[in-house]
């Protein structure tokens, strides 16, 4: 007979014996309090958790060739070739880097219906001096960079039909980021007067670049094929605001309406969506493996 | 048991003759199994009392000797030792570290954590669309399933959309669009979507937290087909048109991850694309008032694929709590 378990009763009473001799412990002698152990007996007394464990991180540099794509865009999304590079001081704790490009930018469905079917007027010509060239005046991402903490809370390993095992980890991640955009040319615009279509139609083409700063996070699943090869899957979100439409959107004293320019009002906050997919490699190659 | 007895009342007088300033650790021994049949009902000076069921499984009544959890009390007279007033009662108490124990083995295949077989999976969730930028279905969901495997399970979900405010979820794009290009862009309400799935487990795994605390979850597959019911929202021609709830047929397919934080709950976040055939407002307006009154002229002549791509997230129950493994370790 091998007794392993308490009765109910007597658990109820021992969970009441510790509540009561902690609370107790707690008040009467509160500056000498020491935290107890549960050891276990038998082959895994005094083993950690996970033993024989490979940390892919501790220590080592990744260099991660991904590729970017945005998402949930108004009028254009784009397509970036990048790197994350990282160094982490722990299994769990690193900094890193990520730089890319933008190397494509496809136009949404709605530009494209707009492209085909928008009508402009005397009184939205500043806005949308004409349909066909509305491609041309809409924002683009052309190269983003991030400095952040990287957070690698979750560390497992998955089983794909039972037949194949990889190790994964899951991480997150936060800290600054600069994007590089490009937007029709508000000086541009505002050059033009009143009724002057022709100055309006060149302005439609006319770009300014500058910088927007925000913060980025994210989130990412990671799996490992070898000591120093793994996919890497993750999200990342940069909020800045910026002009996607080139539309004069607002800036009139008497409310959320066109004031004829535009500006820096016409910009809009927004959370930029971002899909990374890259291949890591850890160096040195060799991972470290605890007890 | 009785070690247990013996070792839950040595704790409470322990606690209770505590001096000010005295901080020993508790004893909750569970390493019954090793001492089995050595507890000693002479070491526990009480050894008459009986806190019912299990009570039977100590009586084997040795002399006291064993280890009583962790055995830091010298040779184990623990009564001997709190009468001493030296070592347990007295008023230096020794500031020494007594874990506890308790009984583990080690098995050559580990059963499964929490079981999905013949359970059945109650799985309430907030739902959000991802991919329309004009106008958001915000919606409350419930998911039932029942697992005929342990890997494959046959369910039902729902999903209703029509709550709060439906005019606050049109995006400011539509009306910027429409101020600037003079065009309107159709959008639609949604009320409710019903739909029959089928779940596959492919993946497993587990996750340690800090090296410490272990989850286990599993990624799955579901798709099905079911309907969605929709109307258009008039924007074209709002002056004439009205609709009513239509019901339109829908394929769903998509893909989750459960994170099982007992053997009966968790948390999941599930990535799922409802796709149907839409129709949308015709963009066409009549030229006279009594055309534009004319029903048949609303709508689109044709219809739109469209995907509803869904990011839901919620809890996952299993009912019954507990189970039997089919098989012993």
């Amino acid at each position: 007979m091998v007794p392993t378990m308490f009765s109910s009763k007597m658990r109820t009473l021992a969970l009441a014996a510790i509540a009561v001799a902690v609370l107790g412990g707690d008040f009467v002698a509160p500056s000498q309090a020491s935290a107890q152990e549960v050891q276990i007996t038998g082959p895994l007394a005094g083993q950690p958790a996970v033993r024989r464990m490979r940390l892919y991180r501790q220590f080592r540099v990744l260099l991660e060739p991904n590729f970017t794509f945005t998402l949930q865009d108004e009028y254009s999304r784009t397509l970036f070739a990048g790197l994350h590079a990282g160094f982490y001081f722990t299994d769990w704790l690193g900094i890193g880097v990520w730089g890319a490009y933008g190397v494509a930018n496809l136009d949404t469905n709605l530009t494209d219906e707009i492209t085909g079917k928008g009508v402009t007027d005397d009184r939205s010509r500043r806005s949308f001096p004409t349909a066909g060239g509305f491609p041309d005046q809409i924002a683009t991402m052309t190269w983003g960079a991030a400095a952040q903490i990287e957070f690698i809370p979750l560390r497992g390993k998955l089983s794909i039909f039972e037949k194949l095992f990889v190790d994964t980890d899951f991480l997150i991640f936060a800290g600054v980021g600069v994007m590089g955009i490009e937007e029709r040319d508000g000086d541009a615009v505002n050059a033009c007067s009143d009724g002057d279509t022709a100055c309006f139609i060149a302005s439609q083409s006319a770009r300014a670049s500058r910088v927007a700063l925000g913060p980025t996070f994210g989130a990412g699943f990671n799996m490992y094929f070898n000591n120093f090869i793994g996919l890497s899957l993750s999200w990342r979100g940069m909020p800045f605001s910026w002009n996607t439409s080139g539309f004069d959107n607002s800036g009139s004293d008497d409310g959320d309406f066109a004031d004829g320019q535009i500006d820096e009002s016409d910009r809009f906050f927004k959370l930029n969506h971002m899909f990374h997919v890259g291949i890591m490699f850890y160096l040195p190659t060799d991972p470290a493996v605890t007890d | 048991m009785k070690q247990s007895i013996t070792t839950f009342w040595v704790a409470l007088m322990a606690m209770l003759a505590m001096p000010l300033g005295a901080s020993a650790q508790m004893d909750f021994s569970l390493d019954e199994a090793e001492t089995e049949g050595e507890a000693g009902a002479e070491a526990e000076g009480g050894a008459d009392m009986s806190f019912g069921e299990g009570e039977a499984e100590g009586e084997a009544g040795a002399e006291g000797e064993g280890d009583v959890g962790g055995g830091d009390f010298g040779d184990g007279d623990i009564i001997g030792e709190l009468a001493s007033g030296d070592d347990g009662m007295g008023g230096e108490m020794e500031q020494r570290e007594r874990p506890t124990e308790t009984v583990e083995e080690v098995f050559a295949v580990q059963q499964i954590y929490a079981l999905r077989l013949n359970r059945l999976e109650l799985a309430p969730s907030a739902a959000f669309t991802i991919n329309d930028p004009f106008v958001s279905h915000p919606a409350v969901s419930v998911a039932l399933n029942y697992w005929f495997t342990n890997v494959l399970a046959l369910g039902v979900n729902f999903l209703w959309y029509q709550w709060g405010d439906p005019t606050s979820r049109e995006s400011d794009l539509n009306f910027f669009v429409r101020r600037a290009t003079r065009l309107g862009i159709p959008i639609t309400e949604w009320q409710l979507g019903a739909h029959l799935n089928f779940t596959y487990v492919p993946f497993y795994g587990k996750f340690s937290v800090f090296r410490e605390f272990i989850f286990q979850y599993d990624a799955y597959v579901v798709g099905g087909v079911g309907m969605m019911r929709t109307r258009p929202v008039p924007v074209i021609d709002p002056e004439f048109r009205s609709f009513d709830f239509q019901t339109r047929v829908a394929f769903n397919l998509g893909i989750g991850l459960r994170v099982f934080l007992s053997r009966f709950a968790g948390i999941f976040f599930e990535f799922r694309d409802y796709a149907y055939l839409e129709r949308f407002e015709s963009l066409d307006v009549a030229p006279t008032s009594v055309d534009r009154q004319d029903e048949g002229s609303w709508y689109s002549d044709s219809t739109t694929f469209t995907n509803n791509m869904t990011v839901q997230v919620g809890f996952t129950l299993f009912f019954p709590f507990t189970f039997e493994y089919k098989l012993p370790k």
